[in-house]
């Protein structure tokens, strides 16, 4: 049942126009929580965490699937069709902003706009290419390497209690780092899946109108890759905030719901 | 005094951050630097080398730490107010990059907004060394784990006195018992073999001798096995292991091949030497009579040449074994004296060295050494000394016969020689008829993989 597999909360209006998110590398949908509040009052809100990630179903993380990113696309179609959501804002953000894109490819019938925080159809360098993503190969090999050293306090025999609570439940937070904390297997995989995917052919092809929110201090995503997707994706609208880090979503929270209030429209 | 108090405690805690044995470093929520003590600026080569300094806490890590300051990181600063011993490394100033583990913990407001993210370091040198290892080490079991989980053989970890202490997955597969049916068992009790009830007891002594014990032997049902038995050599915190693994093959397809073989040769065999009873008997009745005596003769050295290649361990021939058909024709082995190493050969060559032989010892019982009673033949052989290719030099020395002149014309014999063994041994062949007795000197290589 893909509502507990993926930890599925929705808020808001239940008549209202859906708004999804996908969060991204890293951490869960509790990423959102100075952001989706803003949208209840006229919205049908719903979050989750990606397969493997935060309060999911560890055990449905299958490397051989999710080795593509389709197969988390394909767990936000699942959503849409559980929930029979139609009209629907995705919103993503950074790698969770690429699952939103692929899902809107594959359901154009229920998804009419995209809202991309920080996204990026590539983190690599083309060598040869007139394409410039920030990083090298090596890079993003040692980041691997590098998630294996940090468990973030994860131990095998307390992966069942994560899984079963809610991420937003307060009382284990303090315990134990429990934000951002995935199984170290998993992380590695996903963090490969996430920085090695290249997907401009499918930014250069979407259908529905989207939204770029690009912070102009991005320690991950330079400005080169904004113009590239503001000059390759069809509809777009790009929107430039002041703002440092990968995260505005959390650092700029307010700036990031107006830009998406005003992209979005009155529900 | 109380101001002076005041004061000098003020100095304490000053030089307590600036040198404290760890690095301490203060940010705004987006990461930018506001302070950083002394100790860290030692570390990172800054107060050797003035310049520009990065502006925020993930310039100063490399390139992994940075990816995982925004993605990781600071979330988990913004979101669960801390975050403790996040392995990462800092970049020094002219040096080699720092191994240090980092925690920190949000300052916030009355509303809940972060204003101020306090940081401490500690250099992870030593410990990011042993951890290194304990990783490879880690990586290193598994990778053997997972060879012996999914190795199709049965592999068994067992005591001394027999008991199963290990049983993966092929043992599970080939005996049809869980791991949890066969702990703790006797392994003599769940691996039977036909006619050996102690076989691992002997196994482990004859392990004191050597490396390991392989046999061959039979499951009650019929299956063949090949059987591996080692001791464990390693040395625990408990001292020496007693413990010896245990490999089990099934190799019932192979054997069943091997006595298929078996049976082929040996009608093979069969149906050689009734062909060349046939032919014989044709010669008999077509040849006259003194061509037919040369002419079995010839034909008998071929079939023995072919008894010796169907030998059924050989897929050749042993040079010996040829020559003990040639020391019977001879008269036996006072009149043949052969010294010489066992020596294999392909078919090939063995087929044709045999006719040599046959050529060789027929011309000196008619002309040679071998037609006086007192005369005998010499054969030496042995690899070439003047050759590292392998080469071998083959000597055929008649001594105590007749005078010896050299023939008027070249029969049969010197002719085959000739032709037949410098081309299909591909060998250097020297024949010459000094007074004292003939001699024959063939140089070749031995080839026993196959034909050449």
């Amino acid at each position: 049942m893909i509502v507990e597999r993926n930890n599925v909360v929705t808020s808001g209006r239940a008549d209202g126009r859906p708004i999804v998110f996908a969060h991204g590398f890293g951490c869960d949908q509790s990423m959102w929580r100075q952001v989706a509040p803003a949208f209840e009052d006229r919205h049908h809100v719903v979050t989750y965490d990606l397969t493997g990630m935060g309060g999911s179903d560890l055990a449905a993380y299958d490397m051989d699937r999710y080795a593509d990113l389709e197969a988390h696309a394909a767990d936000l179609n699942a959503i849409l069709e559980e929930l029979d959501l139609e009209d629907a804002v995705l919103v993503g953000h950074s790698i969770g902003a690429t699952i939103a894109l692929l899902a809107a490819e594959m359901a154009p019938n229920r998804v009419s706009q995209l809202a991309l925080v920080s996204p990026t159809p590539c983190f690599l360098e083309d060598d040869g290419g007139d394409y410039h993503g920030g990083f090298r190969r090596e890079d993003l090999e040692e980041l691997v390497h590098f998630l294996d050293e940090n468990h973030l306090g994860w131990s095998a025999q307390m992966a069942p209690t994560i899984a079963g609570q809610s991420a937003g439940e307060p009382a284990a937070e303090e315990l134990t780092q429990s934000f951002c904390r995935t199984d170290p297997a998993i992380a590695q995989h996903f963090g490969r899946v996430t920085f090695f995917a290249d997907r401009r052919a499918e930014f250069a092809r979407v259908a529905q109108p989207v939204l770029i929110l690009h912070c102009d201090q991005d320690a991950l995503v330079p400005m080169r890759v904004a113009e590239w997707m503001r000059d390759r994706v069809p509809r777009n609208r790009l929107e430039v905030l002041n703002a440092t880090g990968h995260c505005p979503h959390m650092t700029v929270p307010s700036d990031v719901v107006a830009a998406m209030r005003d992209f979005v429209g009155p529900g | 005094m109380a101001k002076d108090g005041a004061a000098e405690r003020r100095n304490v805690l000053a030089e307590l951050v600036e040198d404290a044995p760890c690095g301490i470093v203060v940010t705004d929520p987006d990461g930018r630097l506001q302070y950083v003590n002394e100790t860290l600026s030692g570390w990172l080569g800054w107060r050797a080398m003035p310049g520009d300094r990065p502006q925020r806490l993930p310039d100063l890590m490399t390139m992994p730490g940075r990816l995982y300051y925004e993605t990781h990181l600071a979330p988990m600063m913004r979101l669960q107010g801390f975050a403790r011993e996040i392995s990462c490394a800092l970049v020094v100033e002219g040096g080699a990059k720092l191994p240090v583990l980092l925690s920190g913990v949000a300052r916030r407001d009355e509303d809940g907004i972060p204003y101020r993210f306090d940081y401490t370091i500690f250099d992870a040198r030593e410990r990011h060394l042993y951890e290194e290892e304990l990783r490879v080490a880690r990586r290193q079991a598994d990778e053997l784990a997972a060879i012996v989980r999914s190795s199709p053989n049965a592999i068994l970890r067992v005591e001394r006195d027999g008991r199963i202490t290990g049983w993966n997955g092929g043992a599970e597969r080939m005996f049809g018992r869980r791991a949890e049916a066969a702990l703790g068992e006797l392994v003599q009790d769940l691996v039977r073999f036909e006619g050996r009830p102690d076989w691992f007891g002997r196994a482990v002594a004859a392990c004191e001798e050597a490396e390991e014990h392989v046999f061959e032997a039979s499951w009650q049902d019929g299956r063949d096995a090949e059987v591996t038995v080692a001791p464990i050599r390693e040395r625990g915190p408990a001292g020496p292991s007693r413990c010896h693994s245990v490999i089990l093959r099934d190799i019932s397809l192979r054997k069943q091949a091997e006595r298929h073989l078996q049976i082929a040769m040996g009608e093979m065999k069969h149906r050689v030497k009734n062909t060349l009873a046939v032919v014989a008997g044709i010669a008999r009745q077509t040849l006259p009579p003194e061509a037919r005596d040369h002419f079995s003769a010839r034909l008998r050295a071929l079939a023995m040449a072919q008894d010796a290649l169907a030998r059924p361990e050989h897929e050749g021939a042993d040079l010996r074994d040829l020559l003990e058909f040639t020391a019977q024709e001879a008269g036996g082995a006072d009149r043949l004296r052969v010294q010489g190493p066992p020596l294999m050969l392909s078919p090939r060559q063995a087929t044709c060295f045999s006719m040599a032989l046959h050529e060789l010892v027929t011309n000196a019982l008619k002309y040679g050494a071998l037609s006086d009673p007192n005369g005998h033949v010499l054969v030496t052989y042995g690899l070439a000394g003047d050759a590292d290719d392998g080469s071998v030099r083959f000597v055929w020395q008649e001594r105590d016969g007749p005078v010896v002149t050299p023939p008027a014309h070249r029969g049969f014999g010197s002719k085959m020689i000739g032709a037949v063994v410098e081309a299909e041994l591909r060998a250097e062949v020297r024949l010459e008829y000094p007074p004292e007795g003939g001699l024959c000197e063939i140089v070749f290589r031995p080839d026993a993989a196959g034909p050449p």
